[in-house]
């Protein structure tokens, strides 16, 4: 596929199919008497239709990284670049615009709003977007028919198993077809078979041309994915990619090819 | 909106009792503001009937009980009668003494004490009577000191075992004068039973009389008792008055009792308006504590639901959405307890003016007054921990346990 040669193509080319850049980045969490440092000067890029995880010990400022990556908290240095927007100055509420428009977010516990039918709970992304009931509810119910659960729409989530529950959670980040799918621990909460079932889901999502970015700390859910992003306190350490034969090679460029790279 | 309202409904209903027991205060705040308002307003009611009744243009005037010495002058006369109808033609509707007399009357082997109320013609011009058999008393009948009565239904009926009685006479002694006396009329009695009640007949029978039978021409009066015509200004009509009776009676102008009815009423208005108003006031009060309640709730609620508030932030739900629903819950919690508390004070009020047989007045602007002001207090109460969820930071709110 293209995108396992990606980061040998031309800039220009680089450019158009970019979907998240950061620069320099860094966080620092100020408590007023320390200040802990979160992430170290992160510099990378995904490009559109990747599938990537993001792996690391607690600690390793992945969830840090998730939290940025994720527009719930904004980077203290640097730049992030979400679908060529820059991030870092954007007001809360601008911050949830681009939540509800550009990421969908698949949680560990699932987060469905409790009490509330799966179809409620997969229209709520298209509430906060504005469209009209008609819409939402066709597109919801078009939405849960592709995870396989058409038959389940007006279950409340504590009537349905932690694999039927991610998959309503998975409809529901796709209801306004973000560029990107963001997902912490996916499969944390749940049974080695569901787990496939859901990576398995990611992976048709990912040939259908998303973008999906998993968290993760099991090295089989990460090996689903065509690159993984290794973080070790507060650093990137490692960026590895599955080449043409489906072997792992690390790609992580130095400091000063990067640059050469990007002029 | 409409989903802010959907969602509120969900959240309401997912918490049954808690629900019902935050809109309780409202419901018993705003119940009692109603219940109270409107028992007020029903005491004005009554009592503007009550002066409906003894007449609203009545006027009794008389030479003030702190007169030193009490000259003869001082009473009034038939002539004295003539002479102030004769100057205040336009202006007084009717006039006579204020006179009665409770007398036995004997029918054959029946006797029953009559309470007569001495009156000029035209009476019924002034005062409804409802005259069902016969007539009622006339200017032949005054001129002439004839000894005819007209007798209340069921006096009738009590003396003579029917009420269609005209024609027939019994004996009485009006003023000691022991004689026949002839019915010519018969009339009903339109009273309500608080009317009754407050004026209270004590059992005996009643009657009307010329006035001329109960006072002597020679005899003085203490009192007159006079109706103001209709769309007479009192306030015009009592300083000219009073000069003219000063003037007859040689007396100072301070020394006149000048009593209306109608300056009557307006005392009582003003004392049971602003009762009710301070009442009022104090069941209001209960409407603030049902508001803290709301407020105490709300914040819970947004304690509980913090996870779902970081859910909805991450999803894309801005300040404002997240404002909004939680208002939304809390106004409809206190408009919908605003508006069982309405039914719950007119019901309670309709019940007690059923049971009293007193028309109840309940009034369309207290009830929007209670409603609307039940629904800003919701909404008041609601912002500080509608804000509160509304700031929440999205990332603690969905670690949140």
């Amino acid at each position: 596929m293209a995108k396992t040669s990606a980061y040998a193509a031309s800039a220009s080319e680089l450019h158009a199919k970019e979907l998240i850049r950061i620069e320099n980045l860094g966080k620092v969490y100020d408590t007023g008497a320390i200040k802990v440092v979160g992430l170290y000067n992160i510099n990378l890029n995904i490009q559109k239709g990747e599938f990537v995880a993001i792996m690391g010990q607690s600690g390793s400022g992945k969830s840090t990284l998730m939290n940025i990556l994720g527009c719930l908290d904004r980077p203290t240095l640097g730049h992030y670049y979400l679908d060529g927007v820059d991030t870092a100055e954007l007001y809360p509420d601008e911050l949830s615009a681009i939540r509800n428009r550009k990421i969908g977010f698949v949680f560990q516990s699932f987060n469905l709003i409790s009490r509330t039918s799966a179809l409620k709970n997969v229209e709520l992304p298209m509430t906060y977007a504005h469209v009209s009931k008609k819409q939402r509810r066709k597109r919801a119910l078009e939405l849960l028919d592709k995870v396989g659960l058409s038959a389940r729409y007006d279950h409340q989530p504590n009537e349905l198993s932690g694999g039927q529950r991610q998959r309503v959670a998975i409809a529901r980040a796709l209801a306004n077809e973000p560029p990107l799918i963001l997902a912490d621990e996916p499969t944390g909460n749940l049974d080695t078979a569901s787990s496939i079932e859901i990576m398995e889901l990611f992976t048709e999502l990912h040939r259908e041309g998303a973008t999906v970015v998993v968290v993760t700390h099991e090295e089989d859910i990460a090996e689903f994915t065509h690159r993984i992003l290794r973080f070790r306190d507060g650093r990137l350490q490692s960026d590895k990619r599955k080449n043409a034969a489906g072997e792992w090679e690390e790609t992580l460029q130095r400091e000063e090819e990067r640059k050469e790279t990007h002029v | 909106m409409f989903e802010n309202i959907a969602m509120a409904f969900s959240a309401i209903r997912a918490n049954k009792t808690r629900s019902f027991l935050t809109m309780l205060g409202i419901i018993i705040g705003i119940g009692s503001v109603i219940a109270i308002v409107s028992i007020g307003d029903s005491m004005r009611g009554l009592m503007t009937d009550l002066y409906k009744e003894v007449g609203i243009n009545r006027v009794v005037t008389y030479i003030s009980y702190e007169v030193e010495e009490y000259r003869m002058s001082d009473y009034f006369t038939i002539d004295d009668l003539e002479q102030i109808q004769e100057a205040f033609p336009e202006e007084i509707a009717y006039l006579d003494f204020q006179s009665s007399d409770s007398q036995d009357a004997i029918y054959g082997r029946n006797r029953l004490k009559i309470y007569y109320t001495g009156i000029n013609s035209g009476y019924d011009k002034v005062q409804p009577v409802n005259i069902i058999h016969g007539r009622m008393i006339n200017e032949d009948d005054v001129q002439n000191r004839k000894k005819n009565i007209v007798l209340e239904k069921n006096t009738a009926i009590q003396l003579f075992g029917t009420d269609d009685v005209v024609g027939r006479s019994f004996r009485s002694s009006i003023n000691k004068d022991l004689d026949d006396y002839y019915v010519v009329g018969v009339y009903e009695k339109s009273m309500s039973a608080f009317a009754a009640l407050m004026m209270g007949t004590g059992g005996d029978g009643e009657a009307y009389a010329p006035y001329t039978l109960m006072v002597d021409p020679d005899t003085w009066n203490f009192s007159l008792n006079f109706y103001v015509a209709d769309g007479v200004d009192q306030s015009i009509l009592q300083p000219k008055f009073v000069r003219y009776l000063a003037k007859m009676k040689d007396r100072s102008e301070n020394l006149i009792t000048y009593y209306s009815a109608k300056d009557e009423m307006g005392q009582w208005d003003t004392i049971l308006a602003s009762l009710s108003v301070a009442v009022g006031a104090i069941a209001a009060i209960s409407l603030l504590v049902g508001g803290i309640g709301i407020m105490n709730i709300m914040l819970v609620s947004v304690t509980e639901r913090t996870r779902e508030i970081g859910i909805r932030k991450a999803l894309g739900a801005r300040t404002r959405d997240v404002l909004m629903q939680f208002l939304t819950e809390s106004a409809i919690i206190s408009a919908f307890g605003g508006v069982i508390g309405v039914l719950l004070g007119v019901g309670l009020v309709s019940l007690g003016g059923a049971a009293l047989g007193v028309a109840v007045v309940v009034r369309p602007s207290v009830v929007l007054l209670a409603v609307s002001f039940s629904a800003v207090v919701g909404i008041f109460f609601g912002l500080y921990p509608a804000s509160k969820a509304a700031k929440a930071d999205p990332i603690d709110a969905l670690r949140y346990e």
